[in-house]
């Protein structure tokens, strides 16, 4: 009796933890597809503007269209006021840590810089990455695309 | 402090960050794997072998990575050995979900103290030779080139400070290190979930052995499918 009892909150706890672990895979599945609806900026057919303070900040990679495990070369042309430093790029995923990739640009000419970094690409499938782009003691923006693998 | 070892300190950081959200969920499924094969014996020797394993071949991309200063040239390079790696940790945690379950005569596959007594038990242990705690340590190896974007991203900076060091001998040190420190920083998070599922009241239980090696099989054919998609 005191077994059978013991059997059926053990078979209790094992339905709780398997409806827990399909409702973080839901959760999961569900927070990738509204990753989705973060897109901004469709990365592989032109560039893509955001403004900080009054400066327009024109996003670019190439070649296109974007591809992870490639070089790329990441452009920023900022018009009107700049920014006391060059500026970075910080490349990641929405809602996922994948360690520091920090894109250095270096001036080409007056207001456009540029640099060379790597999107990597992420085992799980996910091809939404995010490129926040910093102009120092400016402030930062964030532009959101999708890469194929 | 110099740069290099404020980027050090860095990717020990990285490690132990994205040990605890990104480790957990693409590499815990082995490490639990492994940890519920291991019935009687302790699950920290084994696991700090199989971290030690895949430290070493981190280490070891770091340094190449170090020489060449080419991220995409070298993962080209071993992109098929990556994809190998993923199918084999798939058939792995499969084997081990079969052996666990006792449906098929596998036996615990990398349990010391089972002796064999399926004839596919007693195949496998002849062809992978694998007879002790030992075995980790080279599955650590096998393991520690699976696919993985914080790896990748380890990876790109270890390229990067070889671009920036003079000497080729240098380069290789300081790739190595870095991979090396990261690599130490996600062993936390995957000793903490070893632990957790090496519990004893946790592999007493049959029917929690009997369902943990379904989920486990699941885990398998996921990472075979990603692997084959790879």
């Amino acid at each position: 009796m005191r077994s059978r009892s013991r059997n059926t909150y053990l078979l209790g706890g094992l339905w709780i933890g398997m409806l827990f672990f399909f409702t973080i895979i839901l959760l999961n599945t569900a927070q990738a597809m509204d990753h989705s609806k973060m897109i901004n900026c469709d990365a592989h057919h032109g560039t893509c503007t955001q403004k900080i303070k009054g400066t327009d900040i024109i996003f670019d990679i190439s070649p296109k269209p974007v591809k992870a495990m490639t070089d790329l070369k990441f452009t920023i042309t900022l018009t009107g006021k700049q920014g006391v430093s060059e500026p970075f790029i910080d490349l990641g995923m929405p809602g996922m840590k994948m360690g520091p990739n920090r894109v250095l640009l270096k001036s080409k000419e007056k207001g456009v810089y540029s640099g060379t970094g790597i999107i990597v690409r992420c085992p799980s499938g996910k091809r939404i990455w995010k490129a926040t782009v910093t102009i120092p003691d400016m402030g930062s923006a964030e532009f959101i695309f999708d890469v194929i693998y | 402090m110099s740069s290099i070892e404020t980027l050090y300190l860095t990717f020990l950081t990285t490690g132990f960050i994205v040990g605890f959200g990104h480790c957990i969920g693409m590499c815990g499924p082995i490490v639990v794997s492994f940890s519920l094969n291991l019935k009687t014996k302790g699950v920290m020797v084994p696991n700090l072998l199989y971290h030690a394993g895949r430290i070493t071949t981190y280490a070891l991309l770091g340094g190449v990575m170090g020489a060449t200063g080419a991220f995409t040239r070298v993962t080209t390079g071993i992109g098929t050995l990556q994809k190998g790696a993923m199918i084999f940790a798939g058939l792995i945690i499969i084997l081990m979900g079969l052996g666990m379950s006792g449906w098929i005569p596998l036996g615990r596959i990398f349990g010391d103290y089972c002796r064999p007594s399926g004839i596919i038990a007693r195949s496998f242990r002849k062809l992978s030779g694998i007879q002790s705690t030992l075995a980790f340590l080279p599955l650590g190896l096998v393991l520690g080139l699976l696919p993985c974007g914080p790896v990748y991203t380890a990876m790109i900076a270890a390229a990067g400070l070889g671009m920036e060091t003079q000497s080729t001998f240098n380069a290789v040190l300081a790739g190595m290190g870095l991979m090396t420190v990261f690599g130490i920083g996600t062993v936390p998070s995957l000793l903490m979930v070893a632990r957790l599922s090496g519990m004893g009241w946790l592999r007493s239980r049959n029917l929690i052995y009997k369902i943990g090696s379904i989920l486990m099989i699941g885990v398998g054919i996921y990472f075979l499918i990603k692997g084959f998609q790879y």
